[in-house]
Order: C-alpha cells, then sequence, then structure tokens
C-alpha cells in the first residue's frame, strides 16, 4: 500500500481516499486493517417501533413517535409512519427510544472479568515496557468472554471503544467494536472504523516510568516525549513522500503517528488536569494535528472555552473525583459546564460496573448542571453518549443517532432513561434484536457463567 | 480574643438555633414506621428531637417554618460502610488512616484515633443528606483482623464522633487482606482461635504475658461477650456459611458485609437473625467469590426475611458516601425490591443493625431532628435534598465542589481571573 499508491500513480485511489475521510490533500499514510473486520449482522426482520417517546440523538424528541428499520438501516422517523404491512410491528406503548449508547472509553475485553489475583497485573490493558507503544492494537489484549459486554449490552451499549492502557505515553490503537458476540474479536470490530490511537498524560505514564527509572519522571519529560515522537513522525512522513529510493523502511509506530499528523487516527487523550489539556492542545496545535477527546479530565470545566475553541471534546464521568489529586478538584457539573461552552461533552464508563449505567450516569450529571440552573433537555443530553460520541470514532455518519441512512442501533427503554428505574427492554444493532429482556434466548452471556452452581435459580 | 469570642458566638447561635422550635409543614412524610406515608404532614422538632409527626397539627407559636411544598421528607440517611474520615485522597499517603500497616495492633487496631471531622468528603455526604456513617477500617498486619469501626455523626461545622468501639471487623476469603496465597480456611482457624483464646483471657487476663497478643484478644472480648458485633467482610456463599457457623459456636452478634452470594442463604440468615450489610449495585462477578453475585440479592434477602442495609459502590465508596448508596437502594428497586425497603436500608434498618434506633432512622417523636427535604423521590438519581436538617437546624449544602463550579462559572463576572471568586 505504502509503495503502490505514490504521487500521481492512482489518481483514483487518493480521490476515494479523500472521499473516505482523509483530510483534504493528505495521502493516506495507512495500510488497508490488516486484520479486517469479519462481522456478520444477526438476522433480522424490517420492524417498526410505534407509539414511543424518542429521543434521536440529534436533538430532537418525537412524542407518541415511530422509527422503521429495514435491512439493518434506520429509514424513517416521524410520528406520521404508516406500518408497512411487511414490517414488524413494535407497541412501545409509551416506552421510550434512544440511539445505541457509544462508549468510547471501555475496558471490556483487556481487563476481564472475573479478577484472577494471580494474574491480573495490569491484565491486558498496558504494554508497559515503553513509553511509546504505537504500533499495539488493543484488539490482540481482548478477552471476548469478558461478561462486561453482555452486561453493557443489557444497559443499551451498542458500540464500544476498547482502548488500551494510560501508562504508556503513545498506548497503542483503540478497537471499536460493535457489542455483538463473536468466536473471535474480528467478528466485533466495527467494519471499516477509522483508526484511533490512545494517548496519555499526567500521572500514569510519570509514575510507573520514573518509580523505574525511565523517562517520563515528571510532567516535563512527558510533553518532551510527544515532541520527540511527532517529530520523528514528521521526518518519517516527510520521507515516505520523497524518492522510492530514500523512502524509510516501514517502522509500525511512526506509522500510526503519521496517520496522526495527516489527520486520518483520531487521538484519545487520557488526561486530567486541566492546566495539561492546555499543554496537550498546545502541543497538537504545534504539530498541526487535531485531537478526538480528552478522556476522564475531571476539570474539563476550567477550561471548557479552550475545548470548545478548538473541537475537542471531553469524555468524562459523572461524579467519580477525589480518589488521587488529579482527580480532586472533579465536580459533578463538569459534563454540563462542558456543554454549556459550547463544547462536546461525552460520558463514558472506563470501569465495566458504569458502562451498563451511561443513561444514569449521564442523568446525574445532567441533574447537576439543571441544579446549577443550566438548561438541559433530555434530547440535548442523550447526545452525551450517542451522537457525541460516534463523532469522536469518525463514526457520526453511521452511528450515534436516528437518522434516516444510519446503522438501525438502538434501545427500546421500559421508561424515561434518566430514571433509576429504568431499563433496556430491546436493544438492536443493525436492525437485529441484540438484546431482549423478556426473553432469555436473545440474551448473551459470556461462557463463564455456565454451570456455575452458585448461579442456579432460586425457588 | 476576637477569636475566642467568634467561637463563643458560633457556639452561642448553635444552641439557640437547637433550642428553638422548627415545624416542617407540607410534609409527605415517609416516616419509615407503622404510620407509613402521610401526605400534608407537619413535623415538629424541639430541642434537636422530633416532638411530633402527624396532619392537622398546630405549630407552636414562634417556631420557625419550612414549608416542604409537598415534597417528600425522610429521615436523614445512614451509610453503613466506609472510610469517612479516614481517607481524604487515594494518593496522599498522610491522609490515609484506614489500615494499621506495620503496628502489631491486629484486632484491637482502633480507627476512632485518626478521625479528620473536617473532612471535605464528609460535607459533600452531609450535603447529600447523609447523617451517620458507620466507619470502617480496612487492614491490619494479622489477618483476618481489620481493627475496631466507629461511627460518625455528620454535621457542621465539622462532624463528631458517634461512638467509638462500635463493631469488630474481620475480612475472609478472596478479599480478605492477607491475600489469595493464605487459604481462607486459614483464617477461619486464625479466627476460630483468637475467640477462643479471648475467652481464656477474659477469664485470666494474666495468663497472657505478650503485651501485644493481650492487648490484641482483649479488644476481642466484647465480642464474645456479645457487646459488640462481629463485622465479616466476606462475598462467597461457603464463607457466609461459616459466619453462620461461627456465630453460632460463639453466639456472637455478627454482622455479614459484602455478602454478594447471600441471596443463596436468605432462609438460613433469617432465621438466625443475622444482618447483611451490602452494595446494592453489585452485579457482576467481579472476582471468583462473587460468580453468583446477583442484581436481585437485596431483594431476595428482603423477601426472605433478612434485615439489609446498604453501602455505596465500590467507586462511591467514600467520595459519594451518600449519593452512590442512594443510587444503589434506587436499582434495587429495579431488581425487585420495594421501594419501600429500600429506603429502610439506608434509613431504618442501619439504625437497628448498628444499635442506634432508639435515635436515628424514623421519623416519630423521640428520634433526633436529623431531617431530608428532597426535591423529588428519594431514589431517584436525578433528585437531590432540597434541605437537610440536622438535629433540626438546616445545614449549609455548599461543599468545596460547589465553590469550584460557582469559581468557574460561566456567567461569573471576567474581569479578574477564577482565583479571585
Amino acid at each position: 500500500m505504502t509503495d503502490y499508491c505514490l504521487r500521481l500513480a492512482c489518481p483514483l485511489f487518493l480521490t476515494f481516499m479523500m472521499l473516505a475521510g482523509s483530510p483534504a490533500g493528505a495521502r493516506s499514510l495507512l495500510p488497508p486493517d490488516p486484520y479486517p473486520s469479519t462481522y456478520e449482522p444477526l438476522s433480522r426482520q424490517h420492524t417498526i417501533i410505534v407509539n414511543a417517546t424518542i429521543l434521536d440523538g440529534a436533538g430532537a424528541r418525537f412524542e407518541r413517535g415511530s422509527v422503521l428499520m429495514r435491512n439493518g438501516e434506520l429509514v424513517a422517523i416521524g410520528t406520521d409512519l404508516t406500518p408497512p404491512d411487511d414490517a414488524v410491528i413494535i407497541d412501545a406503548d409509551g416506552r421510550w427510544v434512544t440511539p445505541g449508547i457509544v462508549d468510547i472509553h471501555s475496558h471490556a475485553g483487556n481487563a476481564p472479568l472475573p479478577m484472577e489475583f494471580r494474574a491480573y497485573d495490569g491484565w491486558d490493558v498496558n504494554e508497559g515496557t515503553d513509553p511509546n507503544t504505537a504500533h499495539l492494537f488493543a484488539e490482540h489484549g481482548i478477552y471476548i468472554q469478558d461478561p462486561n459486554f453482555a452486561t453493557a449490552l443489557a444497559g443499551g451499549v451498542t458500540t464500544i471503544q476498547v482502548l488500551p492502557g494510560s501508562v504508556n505515553l503513545f498506548g497503542g490503537r483503540g478497537a471499536v467494536l460493535k457489542n455483538v458476540p463473536g468466536r473471535t474479536v474480528q467478528d466485533m470490530k466495527f467494519p471499516d472504523a477509522p483508526v484511533t490511537l490512545k494517548m496519555a498524560c499526567g500521572e500514569n505514564p510519570r509514575g510507573y516510568y520514573g518509580s523505574r527509572g525511565i523517562a517520563p519522571a515528571s510532567r516535563m519529560g512527558i510533553i518532551a516525549g510527544y515532541r520527540s515522537a511527532f517529530e520523528a513522525a514528521r521526518e518519517y512522513s516527510q520521507k515516505l513522500e520523497g524518492k522510492k529510493a530514500e523512502r524509510p523502511p516501514r517502522d509500525f509506530r511512526l506509522e500510526t503517528l503519521a496517520g496522526v499528523l495527516n489527520g486520518e487516527v483520531r487521538v484519545h487523550f487520557h488526561c486530567y488536569r486541566a492546566d495539561e489539556v492546555a499543554n496537550v492542545i498546545a502541543v497538537a496545535r504545534e504539530y498541526g494535528f487535531d485531537i478526538a477527546a480528552f478522556h476522564h479530565v475531571p476539570t474539563a470545566y476550567k477550561i471548557a472555552p479552550l475545548l470548545a475553541d478548538n473541537g475537542v471534546c471531553a469524555a468524562v464521568w459523572s461524579d467519580w473525583w477525589g480518589f488521587k489529586m488529579e482527580a480532586y478538584d472533579g465536580i459533578r457539573e463538569n459534563a454540563a459546564l462542558v456543554d454549556r461552552a459550547g463544547a462536546c461533552a461525552i460520558i463514558h464508563s472506563d470501569m465495566g460496573e458504569l458502562a451498563q449505567r451511561l443513561n444514569i450516569e449521564t442523568a446525574k450529571a445532567v441533574a447537576a448542571g439543571r441544579r446549577a440552573g443550566l438548561d438541559i433537555p433530555h434530547e440535548h443530553a442523550i447526545r452525551w453518549i450517542t451522537s457525541n460520541a460516534a463523532r469522536t470514532l469518525g463514526l457520526e455518519d453511521q452511528i450515534g443517532s436516528l437518522e434516516p441512512g444510519k446503522n438501525a442501533d438502538l434501545v427500546l427503554w421500559s421508561g424515561d432513561p434518566f430514571s433509576v428505574y429504568t431499563k433496556a427492554d430491546l436493544v438492536f444493532i443493525d436492525g437485529a434484536i441484540i438484546y431482549d429482556r423478556q426473553d432469555p434466548a436473545r440474551q448473551p452471556g459470556s461462557d463463564l457463567m455456565l454451570g456455575q452452581p452458585a448461579l442456579e435459580d432460586i425457588e | 480574643m476576637k477569636l475566642l469570642s467568634v467561637l463563643f458566638l458560633v457556639a452561642f447561635a448553635a444552641a439557640s438555633a437547637k433550642a428553638e422550635t422548627t415545624a416542617i409543614i407540607n410534609a409527605r412524610a415517609v416516616t419509615m414506621t407503622a404510620a407509613g406515608t402521610i401526605d400534608g404532614a407537619t413535623i415538629i422538632i424541639s430541642e434537636g428531637r422530633i416532638d411530633a409527626v402527624g396532619e392537622g397539627l398546630t405549630v407552636p407559636a414562634g417556631a420557625r417554618t419550612i414549608d416542604a411544598s409537598g415534597r417528600p421528607v425522610t429521615p436523614a440517611l445512614m451509610n453503613s460502610g466506609s472510610q469517612l474520615g479516614l481517607i481524604e485522597l487515594g494518593s496522599a499517603r498522610d491522609t490515609d488512616d484506614s489500615s494499621a500497616g506495620e503496628s502489631g495492633l491486629g484486632a484491637s487496631f482502633d480507627v476512632q484515633y485518626a478521625l479528620n471531622l473536617n473532612s471535605v468528603l464528609i460535607r459533600v455526604a452531609l450535603a447529600d443528606g447523609l447523617a451517620r456513617a458507620v466507619v470502617l477500617p480496612l487492614g491490619t498486619d494479622q489477618a483476618p483482623f481489620l481493627g475496631i469501626g466507629a461511627l460518625l455523626h455528620l454535621q457542621t461545622p465539622a462532624a463528631v464522633l458517634g461512638q467509638h468501639g462500635l463493631a469488630a471487623m474481620v475480612r475472609i476469603g478472596g478479599a480478605a487482606s492477607g491475600g489469595p496465597e493464605q487459604s481462607r480456611a486459614a483464617h477461619w482457624q486464625l479466627l476460630r482461635n483468637s475467640l477462643e483464646d479471648a475467652r481464656v483471657y477474659a477469664a485470666d487476663p494474666g495468663k497472657y504475658a505478650m503485651a501485644g497478643n493481650r492487648r490484641s484478644l482483649a479488644a476481642l472480648v466484647p465480642v464474645v461477650e456479645g457487646r459488640m458485633p462481629l463485622v465479616i467482610h466476606t462475598l462467597r456463599e461457603s464463607d457466609i456459611r461459616q459466619a453462620v457457623a461461627l456465630a453460632d459456636d460463639h453466639g456472637l452478634r455478627v454482622i455479614i458485609y459484602g455478602g454478594n452470594e447471600a441471596w443463596r442463604v436468605a432462609d438460613l440468615l433469617a432465621t438466625k437473625r443475622i444482618p447483611v450489610v451490602l452494595d446494592p449495585s453489585a452485579n457482576q462477578p467481579a472476582t471468583f467469590d462473587t460468580v453468583g453475585t446477583r442484581a436481585d440479592n437485596a431483594a431476595i434477602l428482603e423477601r426472605g426475611g433478612v434485615t439489609i442495609a446498604f453501602v455505596a459502590s465500590r467507586l462511591g465508596q467514600n467520595y459519594n458516601t451518600a449519593a452512590s448508596m442512594r443510587e444503589g437502594a434506587g436499582l434495587a428497586v429495579a431488581n425487585g425490591l420495594s421501594w419501600e425497603a429500600a429506603l429502610a436500608a439506608i434509613t431504618r434498618n442501619p439504625a437497628r443493625i448498628w444499635g442506634i434506633a432508639e435515635t436515628f432512622g424514623t421519623l416519630e417523636p423521640g428520634r433526633d431532628a436529623d431531617i431530608v427535604i428532597w426535591d423529588g423521590d428519594p431514589l431517584e438519581v436525578m433528585s437531590a435534598p432540597a434541605v437537610v436538617l440536622i438535629a433540626g437546624v438546616p445545614v449549609s449544602l455548599a461543599t468545596r465542589q460547589i465553590l469550584l463550579r460557582d469559581r468557574y462559572a460561566p456567567d461569573h463576572d471576567a474581569e479578574l481571573p477564577p482565583a479571585y471568586r
């Protein structure tokens, strides 16, 4: 790939790549996915859900609305749809419908349950052997039998980004998955999802490497580490553009970073402290790349206008704070204040117990914002776990909102999704029912849970 | 001199507030007693205690009146297990006093001496409606003993120690402090041996020459004499059954803490009147000890007649001690527990389990006027306290987090940097 399409040799391919998402004028530096998705949708029927309260993920709310799904695609939404003869009709009877939830910070599969005390030691989250492991793929650390996938599904999560951990400056590529059971991780991969890269700042890299006598041992070393790596990536990109004889041997780390510099790789950045976020944004400006989202950042509210000005999302927890100095200034209004500044707010999980309740996590963040006097309607807030999240994955044209032409990923909730009493009744991915709360035969489970005596039904 | 007079004034103001009569009117009073929920209720408070609760009561002349406007009014909440006042910031070693380390104190390690009553975490819990918190130790160098817990009474300007020597605590099983390299059988044997030694010690303290061991055994004397409960932090069914057997053999007052698989032993626990303190949000097999974890653990136990009380989730343990516990209560309702039983598990039940039911946990005459007026359903995550009264006095709901929020409020006059606000 790096060789067969240089300069003007195949203009059609270049045009295709530009249409497919590379920034205008930039040539793709990334070969095709060496481990492409083998996902196949489950069997599905044309389906219409009627009489629903719909939050469409794009900012609108429909009362007594309908959504029509055909061949895995959402083809119509509105309050005046006539059920077609060939569609299964589901009467929501006032229950709520939202897009499937998109969780952009998961460790499902790379920190699997149950924890084995003798073997856990970081699970397959961190390759803590080098601060730059931009050449890694999170998918290679994923155990698909992790029960976290099923519990997230029962909570309405349809798309998951599994990320490497945060001890490395460059942790590796994220794995964007459809939350469908498979036999291999490739069976779950979201087809042709853009490449993402996990980066990290702050306490974790400096603490981990500093304690081992390796750089970075300070936040200064962290920023210097980014610059050295991006400087090398810039040279690598330039050489790739040069004469064939002078082209460098393939370098997997630099290939990913070169993809960051030309906008093909979306950067997901673990950072807690607002002032560090500002430093990282300055480095991104220096090297001319964009950051899709900062993750965790409990103090995003302190620099919300900066995030808005730079078009960067903040993916945060609703109320987790205080467990370390970097989180001591975390507040419950964080997401709401980011949102209020015009920046893109997202609620993420990072942990399986939160992944299964992202609707509840969002509810708490919304409630805190409302108590602070901010007007945050349900139809706006649902974006925090749907369309805003999809945007950071470069999948906003396929998932995240219920608009004609998009994938039929949606959740039928038992009630208001922001109520603690509400549960997901039905979860659709590409128009297929992946989870049905009333039908045990439509509830995927981990192999782990089979035959466990402690799970026998009680009288 | 100036400082002294200020202190005097504060003390005087607090005393006079306590002495005055307060009436909460138009309350939807969720009494947690046989009286149930009373709409349009008046709650009359004097001397920091509840005088009367009911419809059509006459508000005493001169009473301060708080209009609940029909909103739910409940007893303030109680959490049955956290390190509130013991841990401030996980990464700051000087603010973590939860474990005895290599002190040799064993079972006698007592958290009461470390309590930081000015903790900002306490203010968060108070603003979230918590009035009582059981504070539990996390470890000693003598497995399976964790130490001795205490009870906090939350109030402003600082919390007070409600009771020291509340309970002794052990942890047994995969979650034990000794770690997985030590068999749980060893933990049960060590515990049984120590209890037997404590009996011998009680009969003749002079028999034990070694000071360290003597103090550790002395700490267990109230346990073997049934004067102090023994909290057994354990998760797996086999261990819960061991705990029941131990309680039988030694005539102990046992409280199961954790109890993820307790639902499988509900009948036995009910028969033996052993209460269970649990995290109702737990529904995943976090470890092999909890493969049998179910979201309806609380509902099954309640249905079986077991007294249950709640704690916060792992993540909310100390930082959202009240809010996370309340969310768990709501989740328990979503998983089959009745609304009343869920509220009881964070008010009346813990008061009974921890021995303060005479003063706390219900809205009825004679109880401390620790009361919350909610802005909505007390078990909904979008609700919050509108007014928190401790001993009948409304407390400030301002936390350090609220101050941060306001410092960075978007509509703030931007003439000077936030540091000036």
